[in-house]
């Protein structure tokens, strides 16, 4: 009991930390960078996060995920530029259901394959997205995108300026965090589990598997557009890149090097990716291949993540 | 309790079911025998819906479960020991039971708690099956009796109606059959149990009645002294020696 208000007194700190980040660090000379990269990262760990949902908890190994990611950040950028409205619960609350829409009817024809089959369906899934994205010109903008996408606001906040972009971005993750961290916990999300390491008995069990599944993909989608309806308030800048496969294979791979099945993995997993990303790639030219081969070393030697590690060591010194 | 009739499953050409009728009462404990091929499996499959019928009819408490998925027979109260274990190999024994147990109540509660009460029932049941101070062990570290036994909780977590136990014994020492054989016997006498096994000890052991399979077709029927007097079995399954 102790240790749980210990752990829970100290992930609240560690929250108002990560909230307060711009005004503690800013004696630092390069504060606004530290906090732009920090927000992208919190960003990409929604996204990451709900990714991990499917991969890690359910084990549908999805390679079309960045479509309800852009699905999201474009449905964000069309309620402002095209609807017209800057309301933050409208803008936001399109992105979530326009993914989480695109995720039923994805969902619904996918969750009936298994294993390989499934990631297929969901490759070529994404690849129509993303050729919908780029060729609807009149409601996309095709291949220039949407530019300038304007920030919304709520009762008399903007969230025009980095610090309150960056406060709205640090509250809403936490808001994500809470809630996979509930579902993974409940029985619903036990499930999931059981499904991810044994179907046939789950159903033998009495468990609608492909209603679970089919859920647990909804959920999943409509929780990567929030990640995208953010970073179009981010970037201001939607595109055709944004619902692409090189973003799905982005979200995999955080959640493989972070730690899949973890609530913490694919939120690492970010940090580190977007820190080779953004970061290293500053100071030298092939980051990339520092990624690639930072992704082989892990799918060899560490298939359970840096957390995965991390836990397993802990494990040994204190068992 | 549990019923067929006129029951076809072809593969290609081969009718590995070839109208089976077949009626268990409610606590009978019938075992099911016949060589391999004789399509116990097939009929095993075509009873929890996991394979179609391409005919005939399958009937649980009195109603027709045909067209019913296998999650859906589950809820009726249809239950199966796998032959081959089909375990949750990296979680705890209790979390497999718990699993078990849960699915009685839905899985839609996104936002609630794991119950308590169904991991202490859990750790009930498996006491129940000899798996007492087991709880936390992963079933991959059980040992191949243990996992059987594991195999039978979450079996008889849903307190089912109608029990079906695909060879038992499969693959385990004297010992650990003499201890599974002993758990069967001991179960509930209102649950129904169709057996498929090969250990005749055994099957002469439980089984009230007994049918034999063979070609996809029940060839007799009767009680254990019946079947080990009838002529036309010792032909096709009894009499033959087991090949050394």
């Amino acid at each position: 009991m102790i240790l749980r208000s210990v752990r829970l007194a100290a992930l609240a700190l560690a929250a108002l930390a990560l909230i307060a980040f711009p005004q503690w660090s800013e004696g630092w000379e390069s504060s606004r960078y530290a906090t732009s990269i920090l927000r992208d990262i919190l960003i990409f760990a929604i996204f990451a996060s709900s990714l991990n949902l499917l991969v890690g908890y359910a084990g549908l190994p999805s390679l079309g995920h960045a479509a309800f990611f852009g699905g999201g950040a474009y449905a964000a950028a069309i309620a402002a530029q095209r609807a017209g409205t800057d309301n933050l619960l409208l803008s936001l609350g399109a992105a979530t259901v326009v993914a989480g829409i695109l995720a039923a009817v994805i969902g619904f024809l996918s969750v009936r394959a298994l294993g390989i089959f499934f990631l297929m369906l969901t490759l070529a899934f994404g690849q129509m997205v993303f050729a919908i994205a780029f060729q609807a010109t009149d409601i996309t903008g095709g291949s220039n995108g949407f530019a300038g996408v304007r920030r919304p606001e709520l009762l008399g906040m903007d969230f025009n300026s980095a610090d309150a972009l960056y406060r709205l971005v640090c509250v809403v993750f936490i808001a994500v965090v809470l809630l996979l961290w509930r579902v993974v916990s409940s029985p619903y999300g036990r499930a999931l589990v059981g499904v991810r390491e044994n179907e046939r008995r789950m159903r033998a069990l009495g468990y609608d598997t492909r209603t679970l599944k089919f859920s647990a993909f909804v959920l999943a989608g409509a929780v990567a557009g929030i990640a995208g309806g953010l970073s179009a308030y981010a970037f201001r800048f939607v595109s055709p890149n944004d619902v692409a496969i090189g973003a799905s294979i982005t979200g995999f791979v955080m959640v493989l090097i972070g730690g899949a099945g973890t609530l913490a993995g694919p939120i690492v997993g970010a940090a580190v990716v977007l820190y080779i990303e953004r970061v290293l790639s500053s100071s030298i030219d092939f980051s990339q291949t520092v990624l690639g081969v930072v992704f082989v070393l892990f799918v060899l030697l560490a298939r359970q993540g840096i957390v995965g590690v991390a836990r397993g060591a802990v494990h040994r010194i204190a068992p | 309790m549990i019923e067929t009739r006129e029951l076809r499953r072809r593969f290609g050409g081969i009718n590995a079911l070839d109208g089976v009728d077949l009626s268990v009462s409610e606590g009978e404990r019938r075992a099911l025998i016949g060589p391999n091929g004789a399509g116990k499996t097939t009929l095993f499959n075509v009873l929890t819906g996991e394979l179609g019928a391409t005919g005939g009819q399958v009937r649980l408490a009195g109603s027709d479960i045909s067209a019913l998925r296998p999650w859906q027979r589950a809820r009726r109260g249809l239950a199966r020991m796998y032959q081959r274990n089909e375990l949750f190999d990296p979680l705890p024994a209790r979390e497999n039971v718990r699993l078990a147990i849960a699915a009685s109540r839905g899985a839609y509660r996104p936002l609630s708690s794991v119950a308590r009460a169904d991991a202490s029932a859990a750790d009930e049941m498996l006491d129940g099956v000899g798996l007492a101070g087991k709880g936390a062990t992963p079933a991959r570290a059980l040992s191949h009796g243990e996992r059987r036994q594991l195999e039978l909780a979450l079996a008889l977590a849903r307190r089912p109606r109608v029990l079906l136990l695909d060879e038992p014994t499969a693959g385990m020492s004297p010992t650990e059959t003499a201890k599974i054989a002993d758990l069967i016997a001991s179960l509930d006498r209102a649950l129904t149990l169709l057996i498929v096994e090969h250990d005749m000890d055994v099957v002469f052991r439980l089984a009230d009645r007994i049918s034999v399979l063979h070609e996809g077709r029940v060839i007799a029927e009767g009680t254990p002294e019946q079947i080990r007097g009838d002529t036309l079995v010792h032909d096709v399954y009894l009499g033959k020696a087991v090949p050394m």
